[in-house]
């Protein structure tokens, strides 16, 4: 090596050295959310609306169950922009499998392939989990719509402790028998790779042992190079080789085919899930809406009438899975363990609060005001290619019976707070 | 008595001791690090990306689909590899270097990328295996001598042997389970119990189509017609190989014609000398005919 090749030797290595110390200046914090903020407002407000979530428990040990259930609204003003969901997947949103799922019920009905779904139709989803890997985990309910892709709800922190070496996870078979869905098939799966590419190396070392390109290539070339690369022991080599292949194919096949004698194919139905609708005696209709963007607040006027028999408040707005309560709200319906990143307990304001009576029609004006507008990023509403909101209104009578309401309306920006 | 014939093709090939020793060099290196894990980094990348999640997902290995792709998409490359190896090298072991680098490159990524970072186990990113196909493939092209009859007899039952060849791997993971008063495949069960965030269930394309004519031997009518279009593949892709994989020189002879030359058997000519120059020591030659 001389003395230029060096110099370039530590040319290159001084860049990589540098490249390196560059790298690990920045700090790489560990990833704690699944980028829900990311997913545009109105993707978030108008499609899946969300409410009711519970991760229940919050703590488990590795093989304990849990459950994250809650309830969605498919939002009845589902943006154009978005497909329909006609074929539509319960999901958990959850940094791999940290828990393994056993069941999952929506309205009752198990959901273990995608099925469809109503816009307007409300749907109760109870997904039982068991404990897999130790950690501090961010999960999501969520809904996967075929053509428009995951739609993330709510998410809340669920710890799991203990090791991941003792998660088993067992399932009976039909036909007799239970096996651990971490090992099932895993050692003949090993058997046959190890056999094949055993096999398959073995033929390979057999032209590895001798000349393989340079000097069979000089002689290709040349007259009757050809016959002389057709070596015996090569052709013997191949007729043992089809004779081994076709023997292990077929004796692995049927020995295979004894082992399991009852067998079925992939399973594809769709779930038939007859979706509920909201109950409530209030009739609400968006008057008008605005978003004060530096102010962090959207602002509603409804008209509301009350078609039933006992007085009714306002509580809870929610949208994108972020809850916005006032005293009436707090006091009916808030729920310790609901992630204090996604909930303002006092960001729910109206000028008259008075309760709503029966038969009255009256207009409101809903403040809902919170740096979680920003901080959900939600106050990207401006950018989005419809400019419209969606939410959940909910109100309570003196009894506690919750009356839910889903409102959507045309929404404007205000970018100073003089324009307010 | 000598079990190959080398010593011949040594002696054919007209190289010195020391070019017979240096060509096993370069054996060595062209063959592991180049052409090996070359051929195994990039049919890896070309299989994931046209055949990935079936590969990836005990619960996407249905009858009609798998059946259909795994075969056509894993019979592209070795045809190109094959073309290049048995043409130039008269070496008929170009799918099976294919398909063992491809799962040599799989089994890579299950260990490192679906076992310990995203926490799979092994079993539900078990991949198919090919190599008693590409054995088959590699094993007709020695004995027919003839692309086309490997195209017809060698890919047929390269894509034919598929299913039995992978069924002794996945034949448990149809066996019926009960949950929640639903009839589910165990592939579907552990589809369904390790959490997918990023896929969905109804990514999974299964039996959707019509190759069900006769009386639910789903798996046989797909594997004829993979074994039909991989037939297809396997001829346009020996053709892409032949497309890239010429090498040759423009020569001028002594009497000043030029005609095209194997880049290999100019290698020690005076014509290649006068090209690439000569050692130290060497005088530069001087073709009869030039001044």
């Amino acid at each position: 090596m001389n003395t230029k090749n060096i110099l370039k030797f530590c040319v290159i290595g001084s860049v990589g050295m540098a490249t390196l110390g560059l790298t690990l200046m920045f700090s790489a914090s560990p990833a704690v959310a699944h980028g829900e903020r990311s997913q545009e407002p109105f993707l978030r407000m108008r499609t899946a609306q969300w409410y009711d979530t519970r991760w229940n428990p919050g703590k488990t040990s590795v093989n304990d169950e849990a459950m994250l259930s809650g309830k969605m609204h498919i939002a009845e003003d589902w943006p154009r922009a978005v497909v329909r969901p006609s074929r539509t997947f319960i999901n958990v949103g959850s940094p791999s499998s940290v828990f393994t799922r056993l069941s999952s019920k929506v309205n009752g009905v198990p959901m273990f392939t995608s099925g469809p779904m109503e816009l307007g139709g409300d749907y109760e989803y109870v997904i039982k989990l068991r404990a897999r890997l130790p950690g501090h985990h961010h999960i999501h309910p969520m809904l996967a719509v075929n053509g428009a892709g995951p739609i993330a709800g709510p998410g809340g922190w669920m710890d799991i402790t203990g090791n991941h070496k003792d998660f088993t996870n067992p399932i009976k078979l039909l036909v007799g028998g239970t096996v651990d869905t971490e090992t099932a098939g895993l050692g003949a799966g090993i058997f046959w790779h190890i056999l094949w590419g055993g096999l398959g190396f073995l033929w390979i070392g057999w032209f590895m042992v001798r000349p393989m390109f340079l000097i069979r290539a000089r002689v290709l070339a040349q007259e009757g190079g050809d016959e002389l690369m057709n070596d015996p022991a090569d052709r013997v080599a191949a007729y043992v080789m089809l004779g081994v292949c076709f023997t292990i194919i077929a004796i692995g096949f049927f020995v295979t085919d004894s082992q399991y004698p009852y067998t079925i194919p992939l399973q594809a139905g769709a779930p038939l899930i007859k979706p509920t609708h909201l109950q409530s005696d209030l009739t609400m209709k968006v008057l008008s809406a605005d978003y004060d963007v530096p102010g962090r607040a959207l602002r509603m006027t409804l008209t509301v009438t009350n078609n039933g028999e006992t007085p009714l408040r306002i509580g809870e707005f929610t949208t994108a899975g972020i809850r916005f309560l006032n005293k009436v709200g707090v006091a009916n319906n808030l729920d310790p363990n609901y992630p204090a990143e996604i909930m303002a307990t006092d960001g729910l304001n109206m000028e008259d609060d008075s309760p709503i009576l029966p038969g009255e029609t009256k207009d409101i004006k809903l403040d809902s005001r919170d740096s979680l507008w920003e901080f959900q990023r939600l106050m990207d509403l401006v950018h989005d290619p419809e400019q419209r909101f969606g939410g959940l209104v909910m109100s309570w009578d003196d009894s506690g019976n919750r009356h839910i309401n889903s409102i959507s309306g045309a929404i404007i920006p205000v970018f100073t707070r003089a324009q307010g | 008595m000598a079990l190959f014939r080398t010593a011949e093709i040594i002696k054919a090939s007209k190289l010195p001791p020391e070019g017979v020793k240096l060509s096993r060099m370069i054996d060595a290196i062209y063959f592991i690090p180049i052409a090996y894990f070359g051929v195994f980094a990039t049919f890896h990348m070309h299989f994931d990306l046209l055949a990935g999640d079936w590969d990836f997902w005990v619960d996407w290995k249905d009858r009609q689909f798998w059946v259909t792709v795994t075969p056509i998409v894993e019979v592209m490359y070795p045809g190109a590899i094959m073309y290049y190896f048995w043409t130039f090298y008269r070496q008929p072991f170009g799918a099976t270097l294919s398909i063992t680098g491809l799962l040599v490159g799989k089994w890579i990524t299950i260990v490192l990328a679906w076992y310990w970072w995203a926490n799979f186990p092994a079993n539900f990113v078990m991949p198919a295996t090919m190599v008693s196909s590409a054995l088959i493939l590699d094993c007709t092209l020695l004995l027919t001598r003839s692309w086309m009859l490997t195209a017809i007899f060698g890919v047929w039952a390269f894509a034919m042997m598929f299913n039995p060849s992978n069924y002794p791997i996945f034949a448990y993971s149809h066996q019926p389970v009960v949950v929640d008063g639903q009839l589910l495949s165990l592939a579907d069960y552990m589809g369904f119990t390790f959490v997918r965030t990023g896929t969905p269930e109804y990514i999974r394309i299964i039996e959707v189509g019509s190759l069900r004519t006769f009386g639910g031997h789903t798996v046989w009518i797909s594997a004829f017609f993979s074994a039909f279009i991989s037939m297809l593949m396997f001829t346009i892709w020996w053709q892409i190989g032949h497309f890239v994989g010429q090498s040759f020189f423009w020569v001028k002879g002594k009497r000043g014609v030029r005609h095209r030359a194997n880049d290999i058997m100019i290698v020690g000519t005076d014509e290649y000398a006068l090209r690439h120059g000569t050692l130290p020591g060497v005088p530069t030659p001087v073709l009869e005919g030039k001044s």
